[in-house]
């Protein structure tokens, strides 16, 4: 009965750590003592470049910009595109991926194109969509989608194509069918890789989108970007400037929270990868 | 036990297999890894394979299993079907247990993959129940398989397999990865199951003691391609016990012999080579 002891002691489940446990409070306050420190530089005058405001100016920008209602707008339509073109992506990245992943014949014919056009940096691509949609909100959708495809594509091909045989005979000895072994025993084999190819192509949505604001679309936070820094208002730009880095903070947290939330076992099976 | 026929009528037969052979192709041409075999397995049955390394027992289990096809002269009956991919009701249990089992599922979601189309709610609750009761694993339904001892874990692969009811239990080495004294508990506790389901089991080992311990008849394979070196009868009564059973004069003399024939199988393929 030793082993029922054993498996006691190693069962001793690791304390659930609450959000605001996991935040990284040290961090952060690393990231305020900066923050005086450059309003300081700023106030004392001992640095000084006349386009890079204090802090207490950007605030002041961004109290303009919000009473414009500039801002939300902005924050709104840059959010949007990049999470739907990022979720469409996502729907065809997973699909191809796994038929590229368990059909041989599908890869074969498949795989030099897949290698020669992801290599393509995607922002190469920004001008060729521009000519083909105008400058609108659809050329923006289709160079997101575009760009973050290629990650969940590609992981979630390396991810399927990567499963162990031993899975495979389970399938089989259990007569799965194909629809079940992918949903019961491909995609979750393959999910830690498909995770990091949703993490990438969410961010790679994100940059497109700014990308084709800059260049091309009149919307966003991206264009609010280049219009205030056509206008010579460094604070109101910083405070686009700094809307972007926050918007990617965010929506990174929201996916690991569904990730966390829907995918239980693939959670603890990282964390256990985690500690050993 | 029951009285065995000398002749028995296919109907009564999990597998017979008539010129059994396979074939794989390598980058030298077919390479012929079983040698055409003859042999049948009752229903209800223990059969225990034993042989050395190459012999094909392995791949004589995945024909059975319908993973690996035979040539195509092979005559393989599972219940008197030809067998083509896995037949009906024959589970595989793994000896690697750690990359069969789904690590993201509970234990009770593991036994229940094979069940989820057909049974829902209490129905499938009751199942898998009942079959992590057969294995003495209830109350640990709802951990990580990761998270128990490898006999354990190999108690939730047997569990999965049971709860699929199954007629026939393929299983390559499962104890072969475990120590001594968790391997001679899951002995019991496969000859306590055999009892209470009935079901025909194909146990290849590489533990000769094992193959007469839980055995009605042991095969023996041996040589490259494999062939049927010898099968004993085994006529030791049930129900078994590790030290009873193990002090009969008949297991030695059965365990003898079948180390005989490993023997003897070793030494062929030294000729054959």
């Amino acid at each position: 009965m030793s082993e029922t002891m054993a498996i006691h002691l190693a069962r001793t489940p690791a304390k659930k750590k609450r959000w605001y446990a996991r935040w990284n409070w040290t961090g952060a306050a690393t990231t305020l003592v900066l923050l005086i420190l450059w309003q300081l530089c700023d106030q004392l005058g001992l640095i000084h470049f006349a386009y890079i405001p204090s802090p207490l100016q950007i605030v002041g920008g961004a109290v303009q910009l919000l009473q414009e209602g500039a801002l939300q707008a902005a924050v709104a339509h840059t959010a949007t595109v990049a999470v739907i073109g990022w979720a469409i992506a996502t729907l065809i990245g997973l699909i191809l991926g796994t038929i590229m992943g368990l059909s041989k014949t599908v890869w074969t014919w498949t795989a030099a194109s897949v290698e020669v056009l992801r290599s393509f940096p995607s922002i190469t691509f920004v001008p060729l969509a521009v000519l083909l949609f105008g400058f609108s909100s659809s050329m923006e959708l289709v160079v997101v989608i575009y760009a973050a495809a290629w990650p969940v594509l590609v992981n979630t091909l390396e991810g399927v194509r990567t499963i162990s045989p031993g899975l495979r005979d389970v399938a089989r000895t259990f007569h799965l069918s194909v629809w079940r072994n992918i949903r019961s025993i491909v995609l979750p084999a393959a999910a830690s890789k498909i995770i990091v190819g949703l993490r990438l192509g969410l961010n790679l949505a994100l940059i497109l989108a700014l990308a084709a604001e800059v260049i091309g679309n009149p919307e966003g936070l991206g264009y609010g970007l280049t219009v205030e820094q056509q206008a010579l208002q460094p604070a109101r730009m910083f405070v686009y400037f700094i809307s972007v880095g926050v918007l990617g903070i965010i929506l990174n947290a929201i996916l690991q929270l569904i990730v966390w939330w829907t995918l239980p076992g693939i959670t603890a099976l990282a964390e256990r990868g985690r500690k050993s | 036990m029951p009285q065995r026929p000398e002749l028995t009528a296919v109907g009564d037969l999990a597998f017979s297999c008539r010129s059994l052979s396979v074939e794989v192709s390598t980058k030298s041409g077919p390479k012929r890894l079983l040698a055409p075999l003859d042999f049948s397995v009752k229903k209800g049955e223990i059969l225990s394979i034993i042989g050395t390394s190459g012999a094909g027992k392995t791949t004589l289990l995945r024909v059975l299993g319908g993973l690996v096809p035979p040539m195509p002269d092979s005559e393989v009956l599972a219940a008197g079907v030809p067998i083509q991919g896995p037949p009906d009701r024959v589970l595989m249990v793994f000896q690697d247990y750690a990359s069969s089992l789904l690590p993201w599922r509970t234990i009770r979601k593991n036994v229940a993959l094979g069940l989820e189309t057909q049974y829902h709610g209490e129905e499938l609750r009751d199942r898998v129940d009942a079959a992590l009761d057969l294995v003495g694993l209830k109350a640990r339904g709802d951990e990580y398989p990761w998270r128990l001892s490898g006999g354990m874990q190999q108690r939730v692969q047997i569990a999965r397999a049971l709860a699929m009811e199954p007629a026939v239990l393929l299983m390559d080495e499962p104890f072969g990865a475990l120590d001594a004294i968790t391997k001679s508990s899951l002995q019991d506790e496969l000859l306590k199951v055999h009892e209470q389901t009935g079901a025909t089991i194909i146990f290849i080992t590489h533990d000769v003691e094992e193959a007469v311990y839980l055995g009605d008849r042991v095969l023996a394979l041996g040589g490259v391609p494999g062939k049927i070196i010898e099968v004993l009868d085994v006529d030791l009564p049930r129900p078994r016990s590790q030290i009873m059973t193990k002090e009969m004069p008949e297991f030695l003399r059965l365990r003898h012999r079948a180390y005989e024939s490993v023997v003897e199988a070793e030494l062929r393929l030294r000729t054959d080579q």
